[in-house]
């Protein structure tokens, strides 16, 4: 016990005295949480029209002035050559060339043909561009034919509060940071000590190899909870975060996700045959879960086949559960699915890194 | 009263390489013992068995009476060792490391007591990384000890060093030993084997070529002498091989140097020569001879090749 303990203060004076990984769990996670909690994704992008008007008619003038006194988009006029400029630097979303002869025979057998220009290199802003105008082309002829709407439409929300980018980010961040930390930490420090031969040293003495891998595990769970609060004091304190769900699941979440993460990190620095090979090997493992696992963006919004896969990731798993927990203040039951998923993959890779990480090398 | 270690038929084999060729030896309690020979002889792989760090392949090691292959626990914790190489964890001050060494024994010690000990009071709060390589070695005896042990093993402590560092540390090994601590050393040096060592067993290709004290080493070898000279002429078509007591010879350009049972007749020869106006000699010198005439007379080799 005597010997555990003190192996488990000098590893946590180690490692808060390690620059490098005080740099990588907390200050790291927070610059990515302070610039993506800033991008303000969630105000509607600016949508600008140019319109072409050929040889001014009145037709074309009060269609221009049907659209601005629509005042849901902000428009520009200028000639073809000015406008396309516009859309091409990126100014302007769409270009609508409003022929000369708009409006004067009004004839629906014989409608007049708008052409509009959008960037293809900006498929989303060209959709939207392209609908606004629809919508803009059947106002301007309903209202010519002096037909009264049908209908009108009243927005109502039905979220409770609306949920923020930042409600989202955090909780996502919170996971990366123990991920990073947990698996790096664990993968370069532990390959280091092999090739010096500090591992072999300390085998010299009556010390048992699972002491020292316990005093490693709850520093890392002890910086883990710390980083989980430090993170979640920061949310709500500057970026107004409400916490809604418990803490003490919070914390089972956190306990399991670092778990599982050392696991990968040990697993890690046993298959590293060299210090150079471990961080390059756990960022393989590591770095695709950055994209995928949703901590920045929603899988929601990608390929299914990709979203399948995300959802048995560990780090999908964790960030998942701190984002219920966190904003939805879901229950352990609402999480369950999640609570299992990371209590497998605890199970499976801790029982790899039994099997890959050595205290010394195989003898023969 | 049982020796300190002893070791009978002790082999290490990887795969079909033999590190160590079933060896057997003994060292006496309070006794200085140097394993000598050049890298890749076994030296160190002898010591990581007996040290527990190694499992043998066969043949058995009692470290104060006690199997170190069944017990290696009980071994562990009666012995101190310092191992090629000596880094520690970073991010720790020596006493912080000190503590945490003596924890892994399930003790407390005085850590400025053991930095007084080593001529490290001053580094107490410095980092390892800030040690010259000579105070790290000091470092590593240092924390080998923690558990106050029977037995310290010391693998090539001076390699690396410069001459300076090299004395203090044999000034350290000497104090340790006159504490009555048996010690075993590995080291490619022979001044230091000499200078240190009660008993010295020569390694070479995984066996033990010779084991003896130092002056019954050189006494069994037959080497008594080097005696040193620069010869501008020498005897055309005749070797010194053929003088009165030679054992050996080796030759740099114009250095040659002569092994010799008998200083004074092949001194005898080589005036001889010197007067019939075939062999002119500069700078002669005459040494006793070291353990590493005894090398090259025992295996045939120079000893840093």
């Amino acid at each position: 016990m005597y010997c555990t303990y003190q192996l488990t203060i000098a590893s946590i004076k180690m490692f808060l005295r390690n620059r490098q990984a005080v740099f990588f769990s907390l200050f790291m996670p927070l610059i990515i949480l302070f610039i993506f909690g800033s991008l303000d994704f969630d105000k509607p992008h600016g949508m600008h029209v140019g319109l072409v008007t050929h040889r001014p008619s009145p037709g074309t003038a009060q269609f221009v002035r049907a659209v601005r006194s629509a005042g849901t988009i902000p428009v520009e006029v200028g000639t073809l050559e000015s406008e396309l400029a516009k859309l091409d630097g990126g100014r302007l979303n769409a270009v609508l060339d409003v022929p000369d002869n708009l409006l004067s025979p009004l004839n629906a057998a014989d409608p007049v043909q708008l052409t509009v220009y959008v960037n293809a290199g900006r498929p989303i802003e060209a959709q939207m561009a392209m609908s606004f105008i629809n919508q803009l082309a059947d106002h301007v002829s309903l209202s010519a034919a002096h037909v009264p709407s049908l209908f009108t439409i009243k927005q109502q929300m039905v979220n409770a509060h609306d949920s923020r980018y930042i409600e989202f980010l955090l909780p996502g961040v919170i996971a990366m940071a123990i991920m990073q930390m947990s698996v790096f930490s664990v993968a370069f420090v532990f390959a280091r000590y092999k090739e010096q031969g500090i591992l072999k040293r300390l085998m010299a003495t009556p010390m048992r190899p699972w002491q020292f891998v316990t005093a490693n595990i709850i520093t890392r769970l002890f910086m883990a909870v710390a980083q989980a609060s430090i993170f979640v004091a920061l949310g709500t304190a500057i970026f107004r975060v409400p916490i809604v769900g418990a803490y003490w699941l919070m914390a089972v979440c956190v306990i399991l996700g670092a778990l599982m993460f050392l696991g990968l990190g040990f697993t890690v620095s046993g298959l590293s045959k060299s210090v150079e090979s471990a961080p390059l090997l756990a960022n393989i493992v590591v770095f695709p879960m950055l994209f995928v696992g949703n901590v920045f963006f929603s899988v929601s919004t990608m390929p299914a086949w990709l979203e399948s896969i995300s959802g048995y990731l560990p780090l999908t798993f964790f960030s998942d559960s701190m984002r219920s927990v966190m904003t939805n203040g879901a229950g352990p039951l609402e999480i369950k699915r999640e609570l299992i998923g990371m209590l497998v993959w605890s199970t499976v890779l801790i029982a790899l890194a039994t099997v890959t990480f050595r205290f010394q090398e195989a003898q023969n | 009263m049982p020796a300190s270690i002893e070791v009978v038929n002790l082999t290490k084999r990887y795969g079909n390489l033999t590190a160590v060729d079933a060896i057997s030896f003994s060292v006496e309690r309070g006794e200085t013992f140097g394993m000598l020979g050049p890298n890749g002889a076994g030296k160190t792989t002898t010591l990581e068995m007996i040290e527990g760090l190694k499992r043998p392949t066969s043949g058995s090691i009692r470290v104060e009476g006690i199997d170190v292959r069944k017990q290696p626990d009980a071994v562990k914790s009666i012995i101190g060792v310092q191992l090629q190489g000596s880094t520690f964890f970073e991010n720790l001050s020596l006493c912080e490391l000190i503590h945490v060494f003596a924890a892994c024994y399930n003790r407390k010690v005085d850590a400025h007591e053991l930095l007084r000990e080593v001529q490290l009071t001053e580094k107490a709060d410095s980092n390892a990384r800030e040690l010259s390589g000579g105070q790290r070695q000091r470092l590593a005896i240092a924390i080998g000890l923690v558990n106050d042990p029977q037995v310290l093993f010391l693998d090539e402590p001076t390699t690396g060093l410069d001459p300076q560092a090299r004395r203090n540390l044999w000034e350290l090994v000497k104090l340790i030993k006159s504490k009555g601590k048996t010690i075993v050393l590995t080291t490619h040096y022979m001044d230091e084997a000499e200078v240190l060592c009660d008993r010295i067993a020569i390694m070479d290709h995984a066996k033990i070529v010779a084991l003896d004290t130092t002056d019954q080493l050189l006494a069994k070898t037959g080497v008594r002498s080097r005696i040193e000279f620069v010869a501008s002429i020498t005897p055309a078509g005749e070797s010194f091989h053929t003088l009165a007591g030679v054992v050996g010879l080796e030759r740099e350009g114009e250095t040659h140097r002569v092994i010799t049972s008998d200083a004074q007749a092949t001194l005898g020869a080589l005036f001889a020569l010197g007067r019939a106006g075939s062999l002119q000699m500069r700078g002669l010198t005459v040494h006793r001879a070291t353990l590493e005439d005894a090398f090259l007379k025992l295996t045939g080799r120079q000893l840093r090749e």
